[in-house]
């Protein structure tokens, strides 16, 4: 069809000058790469956020805390409080009792890799069903500590992130040394961020008693919370309140999902002054190629390849921006690892993560900077009138 | 001068891209100023902190406490001042969602370590004599439009109160502000004494020591030997600067000044090209009518200035709306997050830097254009090159 | 030297290098030119017209030779003396009007005096007068897009007197409009040559234009070939 092929002819023609407008079109193209990039950043924070909190909460574990307690941080939960739990309904059982786990958080110190400065970490007591409850541990490396010892085992991404927790080194928290027996994962969870270590240690170096500060019971189906928050209310010497693991963590993450709602705003903003540095290069590559396009017209092209010729310059330099954006991204981002202040000051590890969905995402955020830097431009180049080509050059 | 019509008649003359460029410096500047002002809440207490206060705190973790018997023990100790304390109390008013700074302090000497705070003596002194009394900060009063004489009902995320509950009911007899409007008057203080009286636990800890010194220059002296004279005990402390502490605790964020400075440099960047481009664009448009004002009898250094002036104008006028724009979200953003950012305003200093960087932009964008027009030959000019 | 010459050229020669070729457009060239002159320079294309306006404007300097204007050395002064001498001494007057689009009438005639010391109220008066003289006082507050071609060029030549400078210099100042226009134009400058005095020179290749002036030269090749003496006197009311 006559109409494809002039089209074609134009866009072709285009694309060739655009070396021409080197600096107008690498402008185009650097502004679209920007707001691509900084998109997906923001983006691939939020997704590493959203993955590290979620996947640490499963539906099935109910968590009890005192109420009014923020977080385990600011809990307490009495020995015999633990014990009336261990009774309450729905609980699952395996070979050693009940799988009710009574956990200690206490925070401690250590030097962050990249800014080499101080930082908190959560140090986490807990025994055995504690271990099994959290389905995803696996040791990778080295042993389970010892009940009873001064022995801890480090979290893969804590690892990752801090300086001397390495397997077999010993640290100092205050007064106490702890050895490092061994390195676990838990699937990439924010529980990842911790050291665990015996709950009974902790509880007499701490000072805590016989208390502990959450607790933490698997459940047989998610449905049995409704059963467990009967028990509790029945009982007036339980002052806790309990909900799924996961949606407590839902709660923790909100603090982080400031810094992802800070990403979109910004985000949005540079977005829009693209598209207005891009719409500003669109109508003046126009205004350069008047007379290239009256010509054309005048030869007997139709205003339709005029304004295909436009609209296809428009889109292949945002494209090209959206691609360089999003491998600049790929190169920077993806799968870097890095921490921040979680909810209970401390120091949740948690890594970006660039996903094909994410990259539609900045592939659309190119296609709409320049659909709508090409679609004004295109339409004044196919109104240009033919009487341009005859007019002496001003 | 004769010139500003010719300018202010070039700038305007093609209205569409004359917005279009102005609204991305405008973008360029709101971002710059909304940020920056970000980065400076965040900072904020770094900055405010005094130059002669020290904190005292566990060396494990902050989180874990001290033994009240170290408050004597570090009056005694050779350079200190002034020694107060405070413990966290985690508390919020009504729900868990209205957090509010609290801390059970000593009424006699917490003021005297915080000088920038006032509070009127009558105040004070009944304060003191009041051992379920409670002073509030402005801000926080406003917040909550309460008056001295006020009975509130504070509750703690963390304590329990021997009653049974977790609330306590303090009753305010000051209010206190500051010096300097921008130190934070966003919390309460109440009596440390009743504090351990009546909650579940007791004892006779403290959260952590804050104090004077006689001397900005013994302040790495003093710290040395409060540190050294618990070395090797049950609680080991960590003493540093306030400045230095506010610092540590931001750092925690992770970076959050390198990821401000990214995105602000990738904004800057960015335009920059776009504009520059453009500058350099419409000009060349005008080489014909430069090389005719030459005719004219413009000369060459003439045209140069009026290329600068006309980028710069360019500048202000895009950059001098989004530092207005930023100032309104800045504005908003303050009131919506009053309680984490105490601080976000839009002050001097951000103003005064912006305006250097307009300036900045307009001589980087105009500078070349304006040597072009500068070196135009007239022959060449004239033939439309 | 003469009083009553204004321009005396001394073995100019103009020429420049293309890649590797060096290209002579004059070489050696003298000329005299009297004040209160209508010359007329015609020639075919690349025969240098344009280049001897350039050189006598000062918008370009020869290769070697000297050029006096009123007993003044112009080739040897620096760039912004000879910036401030065309404000004091010349008006151009092109053959697509130079106009500055953006403008109105009034504030394109205005632009040589910005360049003066004058008050805005003085700048404003001198203005009028030009523009009255040309007949488009009623004009003042059109934008050159909404003015014929004719209109165009009689506000360039108010813009050109407006400062009242001894010399007229004009690039084929009627090339672009019809005949009846063009010599509107050309009786335009015969009376500001008869009746105010003025020195014009004028590059045409239109022999009926050049009928309206004195003498004409013709250039070929960068030489003088013959010399026309048109209108010795002033030309007398038809």
């Amino acid at each position: 069809m006559a109409l494809m092929s002039q089209s074609m002819a134009v866009i072709v023609m285009n694309i060739r000058s655009l070396p021409r407008r080197f600096w107008m079109s690498a402008a185009m193209v650097i502004a679209s790469a920007v707001v691509v990039a900084i998109l997906l950043a923001f983006l691939a924070m939020a997704k590493g956020f959203e993955t590290t909190l979620k996947s640490a909460g499963a539906e099935d574990v109910a968590f009890f805390l005192r109420v009014s307690s923020a977080a385990e941080l600011n809990s307490t939960v009495m020995n015999d409080q633990v014990n009336l739990l261990r009774n309450a309904p729905g609980i699952v059982a395996n070979d050693k009792g009940p799988m009710v786990s009574p956990e200690l958080y206490v925070i401690v110190d250590g030097i962050k890799k990249t800014s080499q400065t101080k930082a908190n970490i959560p140090l986490r007591g807990l025994g055995e069903q504690g271990v099994r409850l959290r389905e995803n541990f696996t040791l990778l490396k080295g042993r389970m500590f010892t009940p009873g010892t001064n022995e801890l085992i480090v979290g893969q991404g804590l690892l990752g992130q801090f300086d001397g927790f390495e397997l077999g080194n010993t640290l100092n928290f205050g007064k106490n040394r702890w050895t490092v027996v061994g390195v676990f994962s838990t699937a990439g969870n924010v529980f990842e961020s911790e050291l665990w270590a015996d709950a009974r240690v902790i509880q007499s170096l701490y000072n805590r008693g016989s208390s502990y500060q959450s607790v933490r019971a698997k459940l047989s189906s998610p449905q049995q919370i409704e059963g467990i928050k009967a028990y509790i209310e029945n009982d007036p010497r339980l002052n806790q309140v309990v909900q799924s693991e996961a949606s407590y963590f839902a709660e923790q993450g909100k603090s982080l999902s400031y810094i992802a709602i800070f990403g979109r705003v910004i985000s949005t903003v540079m977005a829009l002054g693209a598209l207005a540095g891009a719409l500003n290069t669109m109508f003046t590559s126009v205004a350069d190629r008047t007379t290239e396009i009256a010509t054309l017209r005048a030869i007997g092209f139709s205003h339709l390849s005029a304004f295909v010729g436009t609209m296809a310059e428009a889109l292949v330099l945002s494209v090209l921006g959206g691609l360089l954006g999003s491998l600049a991204a790929y190169l920077f981002f993806d799968g870097l690892s890095t921490s921040t202040l979680g909810g209970s000051f401390t120091q949740v590890v948690f890594t970006f993560q660039l996903s094909g969905n994410l990259f539609m995402q900045g592939a659309l955020m190119a296609l709409i900077i320049g659909f709508v830097s090409g679609v004004f431009p295109a339409w004044r180049a196919a109104r240009v009138p033919v009487a341009v080509a005859f007019q002496a050059r001003r | 001068m004769k010139d500003l019509y010719l300018i202010y008649k070039n700038l305007t003359r093609k209205k569409l891209r004359l917005f279009l460029t102005c609204f991305t410096i405008f973008i360029a500047f709101l971002i710059f100023g909304a940020v920056t002002a970000l980065q400076g809440a965040l900072n904020s207490g770094v900055e405010m902190s005094a130059d002669n206060r020290l904190i005292t705190v566990n060396k494990i973790n902050f989180t874990q406490p001290l033994p009240f018997a170290y408050v004597n023990k570090v009056q005694n100790i050779a350079g200190v001042k002034e020694v107060s304390y405070a413990n966290w109390f985690g508390g919020f008013y009504q729900e868990p969602a209205k957090q509010v700074v609290t801390m059970a302090v000593d009424p006699i000497t917490y003021f005297s370590v915080y000088e920038e705070l006032v509070l009127p003596d009558e105040q004070k002194s009944k304060w003191q004599k009041n051992r379920r009394g409670a002073v509030v900060g402005q801000r926080l009063a406003k917040t909550y439009n309460w008056k001295v004489g006020d009975t509130v009902p504070m509750s703690s995320n963390i304590f329990s109160n021997k009653d049974g509950t977790q609330t306590w009911e303090l009753q305010i007899e000051g209010i206190f502000t500051a010096k300097d409007p921008q130190t934070d008057t966003g919390y309460m203080l109440f009596h440390y004494k009743y504090f351990m009286e009546t909650q579940i636990w007791g004892g006779d800890n403290v959260g952590w020591l804050m104090l004077t010194t006689t001397d900005t220059n013994l302040n790495e002296q003093v710290a040395k030997a409060i540190d050294d004279s618990f070395a090797n005990s049950a609680a080991e402390t960590q003493t540093s600067t306030e400045a230095a502490f506010n610092k540590a605790f931001i750092e925690q964020i992770g970076n959050i000044g390198l990821i401000i400075f990214g995105v602000v440099f990738m904004a800057f960047f960015t335009i920059l090209v776009v504009v520059g481009n453009t500058m350099v664009l419409a000009i060349r448009e005008r080489t014909g009518e430069i090389a005719v004002l030459k005719t004219l009898g413009f000369s060459s250094m003439r045209v140069f200035r009026m290329i600068l002036i006309e980028s710069c104008l360019l500048a202000f006028f895009g950059g001098l709306l989004g530092l207005g724009g930023a100032y309104l979200a800045v504005l908003w953003a303050s009131a919506a997050m009053a309680r984490f950012l105490p601080n976000l305003v839009l002050d001097q200093g951000i103003v005064l830097q912006a305006l250097g960087y307009m300036l900045l932009l307009g001589l980087i964008t105009g500078i070349v254009p304006a040597l072009r027009a500068l070196k135009l030959n007239i022959v060449s000019g004239l033939q439309g090159v | 030297m003469n009083q009553d010459v204004l321009f005396n050229l001394v073995n100019v020669a103009k020429g420049f290098v293309k890649g590797k070729e060096k290209i002579s457009i004059f070489d050696g060239l003298n000329m005299q030119i009297k004040k209160n002159d209508f010359l007329a320079i015609m020639g075919p294309s690349g025969s240098g017209k344009t280049t001897l306006l350039n050189l006598l404007g000062g918008v370009d300097q020869p290769t070697s030779g000297e050029i006096m204007f009123d007993n003044q050395r112009i080739d040897t002064l620096s760039e912004s003396k000879l910036a401030q001498w065309r404000a004091n001494n010349v008006g151009f007057i092109f053959q697509f009007y130079n106009l500055m689009p953006m403008l109105n009438a009034q504030r394109n005639v205005e632009l040589p005096l910005l360049l003066t010391h004058l008050s805005s109220k003085e700048r404003q008066e001198r203005v009028q007068n030009a523009l009255k003289l040309v007949g488009l006082d009623d004009r003042a507050n059109h934008m050159p897009g909404e003015m014929s071609g004719g209109q165009q060029q009689r506000v360039a030549i108010a813009r050109a007197v407006v400062s009242d400078p001894k010399l007229l210099l004009c690039d084929e100042p009627t090339g672009d409009l019809d005949r009846k226009t063009a010599d509107e134009i050309l009786e335009m400058l015969q009376l500001l040559n008869r009746d105010f005095g003025k020195t014009i020179v004028m590059v045409t290749h239109d022999p009926a234009a050049a009928k309206f002036a004195r003498h004409i030269l013709y250039l070929d090749k960068g030489e003088f070939v013959t010399r026309e003496v048109r209108n010795e006197r002033p030309v007398s009311d038809l």
